[in-house]
């Protein structure tokens, strides 16, 4: 078994070098890089400043830079070895936990994903206390009571939800609850002033921004959970040694509790490793939907302004943290289930 | 005679009601969108003038001189329904329930849109930020957004089952080479990568689609993996192959057939899933090229003008309707084909 998860931790490394090294690859043919974006901010400043003097001899027409300034950004951005020696370069630093300086606000990556963490990380906990809270409950309500009326009514609503992707329900929640009744902020994590607030202010406003992206983020796995553990439940129900409890003359209450919901748990514990990485790198539409400085609002603008090493850096953390977390479902399945075997 | 299997699960289909009638209703809405030009269009249905009839909706545009207007482009067959009345001369135009085409911007002298929904401009859920008919452009984005989702999954589904098949047929290095790369493949940020793509070229409606299926493939073919080494196990593929079968009419004839009932269940969840990636590619600008209709163009001008409420509530309504019919239609579907019947207790 230890030896399982020890192959399982080796094979991480190749993984790693595959994806990291396709990304790499992506953002060396892209153009519109770093290099591409300081000329036209030089070429800007060129036409604000010149005003009718005489052009600039050294510098070739509609060319703001010399060759020998472009060959230092290249050399300074690594731009100017081969695809692979760079790619190593890189990887080196990154083995040494330098993730190198964003191209844009020069500002160390680690530093910048640190900061971002904490947010990505309340709203992941949050979620994932209510999602199991709620969802565990509910499953086995619905699966006591499959096909009565309440199982129907509720099977409606959480489809309802299944169908809605998060963001747009986001989308949905701002537009009447903070536009058309102005009962909540319009996005960010917190008002203006919210130093100058008192404790109790202090959580009011939190909560008030917190809300409506939770509700957003909850909906996203809330059906697939509950279905998860009716479906499990009920399945365990129908087996053999419930049906002998049952005969035997255990009550129907017990046989559920003492007996199946302890083996319906789970498949709920397989999904857990998966959440590691949802926690922490948040989804980027919703918090670009409510304005949240996370981690996924970090990694959507790093791609959109080509703030290469801030994308790399993310794409480090969310790939260790997604093969990490997939191990880690294994391990849970081995620890609560002691029929699996892993060779 | 007995039923076949294929008659047993549709009767079982049939009567989950939830899952069916959410069938025939999307049924219903792919047609109605295929044939959009006959109820949402500028142009006109019938046109009667001179003593003849005329068709515009499909065909030609017919140049305004035709009808004795003074200009060479495309009839306005608004202002010439309006021509028509006033002149009372026994000509007339049947115009199509809503007289807007998903393009042009219907705009009022004084006043700035979005207007409002209003019966009397038969703008029925009102306009958008520059004044094109909201109604039309969730009918046409439906139709685009259905396209692309059957093109995609018809992609997906090709690549995923025959890369899947041969995986668990053949196995061995083959089998274990590929899962590394899906492996590699399936962690690659996929939005990011279809963000950079498409915020370097414009994105036309093939080019995206070919970036969505470059990423797709991946979840079709594990599902047909493991389902094919299960398949394989069996005694009737070893019956097929004693009896001398290649291994393509096993493929075919035999392990495919077999595996039909997941794919078939697969297929409403791949459709949902490419309606709302298209929809958050175009709400965040990387999707489909400007003018064409799009949801998540919509959504987005929702967001930026929470004051026009109709927009964001069209558009989202248009969205959790589609989106629960092909879901429940997918439920309705899983439940027929999944042979597990559960004990309750009394």
């Amino acid at each position: 078994m230890i030896a399982y998860f020890i192959r399982r931790l080796l094979l991480v490394i190749p993984t790693f070098i595959g994806i990291t090294i396709m990304v790499f690859a992506i953002t060396r043919f892209v153009p519109g890089g770093p290099i591409e974006r300081i000329i036209a901010d030089a070429r800007q400043m060129q036409s604000m400043g010149q005003g009718g003097g005489a052009g600039d001899s050294v510098a070739g027409a509609g060319q703001p830079l010399s060759e020998e300034q472009i060959d230092r950004l290249r050399h300074y951005y690594g731009f100017d070895k081969p695809l692979l020696e760079s790619y190593f370069s890189w990887l080196g630093k990154v083995l040494k936990g330098d993730l190198g300086r964003s191209t844009r606000y020069y500002d160390p990556v680690w530093q910048m994903i640190r900061e971002r963490i904490p947010i990505s990380l309340y709203f992941g906990v949050l979620t994932m206390v209510i999602v199991y809270g709620v969802c565990i409950p509910l499953g086995i309500a619905k699966a006591v009571r499959h096909k009565s009326g309440f199982d129907n009514i509720s099977s409606i609503v959480i489809f309802t939800g299944y169908a809605i992707p998060g963001w747009v329900a986001g989308v949905m929640l701002l537009v009447v609850f903070a536009s058309w009744v102005d009962l909540f902020p319009l996005g960010g994590l917190v008002s203006d002033g919210f130093d100058d607030l008192s404790f109790v202010e202090k959580a009011v406003d939190l909560f008030r921004h917190t809300l409506l992206p939770l509700l957003s983020y909850v909906l996203g796995s809330f059906t697939v959970m509950t279905l998860l553990m009716k479906n499990t439940l009920m399945d365990n129900l129908a087996s053999d040694y419930v049906r002998t409890a049952i005969a035997k003359g255990m009550s129907f209450k017990k046989a559920v509790f003492r007996h199946a919901l302890q083996n319906s748990l789970i498949p709920i514990a397989t999904h857990f490793g998966n959440n590691v990485s949802i926690i922490l790198t948040g989804s980027f539409l919703i918090e670009k939907v409510f304005n949240i400085n996370g981690m996924g609002l970090l990694g959507y603008e790093s791609v959109v302004d080509r703030d290469y090493p801030v994308v790399m850096g993310i794409l480090v953390i969310s790939s260790l943290l997604f093969m990490l977390g997939n191990i880690l479902s294994d391990l849970c399945v081995a620890l609560v289930d002691p029929r699996v075997r892993f060779k | 005679m007995t039923p076949s299997l294929t008659q047993k699960k549709w009767q079982r289909f049939v009567s989950i009601r939830r899952g069916f009638v959410s069938f025939v209703l999307l049924m219903v809405m792919i047609f109605f969108s295929l044939f959009a030009e006959v109820f949402v269009n500028s142009r006109a249905l019938v046109v009667f003038h001179g003593g003849k009839l005329f068709f515009p909706t499909y065909g030609e545009m017919i140049s305004g001189n035709r009808f004795g207007l003074a200009y060479d482009y495309e009839t306005d067959y608004r202002a010439l329904q309006a021509r028509f009345r006033a002149e009372k001369a026994g000509d007339w135009v049947v115009m199509p329930l809503v007289p807007f085409n998903a393009y042009e911007n219907d705009l009022k002298d004084g006043t700035y849109p979005p207007f409002p929904p209003s019966l009397g401009d038969r703008h029925f859920l009102g306009t958008d930020n520059v004044g094109r008919d909201i109604l039309a452009r969730l009918i046409y984005g439906f139709r685009t957004a259905m396209g692309f989702s059957v093109i995609l999954l018809v992609l997906n589904y090709s690549i995923g089952i025959s890369l899947g098949c041969a995986m668990g047929y053949f196995g061995g290095r083959f089998d274990l080479l590929v899962q590394r790369i899906l492996e590699v493949w399936s962690n690659i940020p996929f939005l990011y990568v279809v963000i950079i793509v498409s915020s370097v070229m414009v994105p036309s409606f093939m080019i995206l689609l070919c970036i969505m299926a470059f990423f797709g493939w991946i979840q079709m073919t594990w599902v047909m993996r493991t389902m094919t080494y299960r398949e394989k196990e069996r005694e009737y593929v070893l019956a097929a192959r004693s009896l001398g079968a290649s291994h393509a009419r096993i493929i075919f004839k035999h392990i495919i057939p077999n595996t039909v009932s997941v794919i078939v269940t697969y297929a409403p969840f791949a459709i949902s899933g490419g309606i709302v990636a298209l929809t958050s590619l175009d709400y965040l600008g990387f999707g489909l090229p400007a003018p064409t209709p799009s949801w998540g163009e919509l959504l987005q001008q929702g967001w930026t003008n929470m004051g026009a409420w109709w927009i964001s509530a069209s558009v989202v309504a248009a969205l959790v309707i589609t989106l629960m019919i092909v879901t429940f239609t997918g439920e309705g579907i899983r439940e027929a084909l999944d042979p597990k019947m559960h004990t309750t207790y009394e």
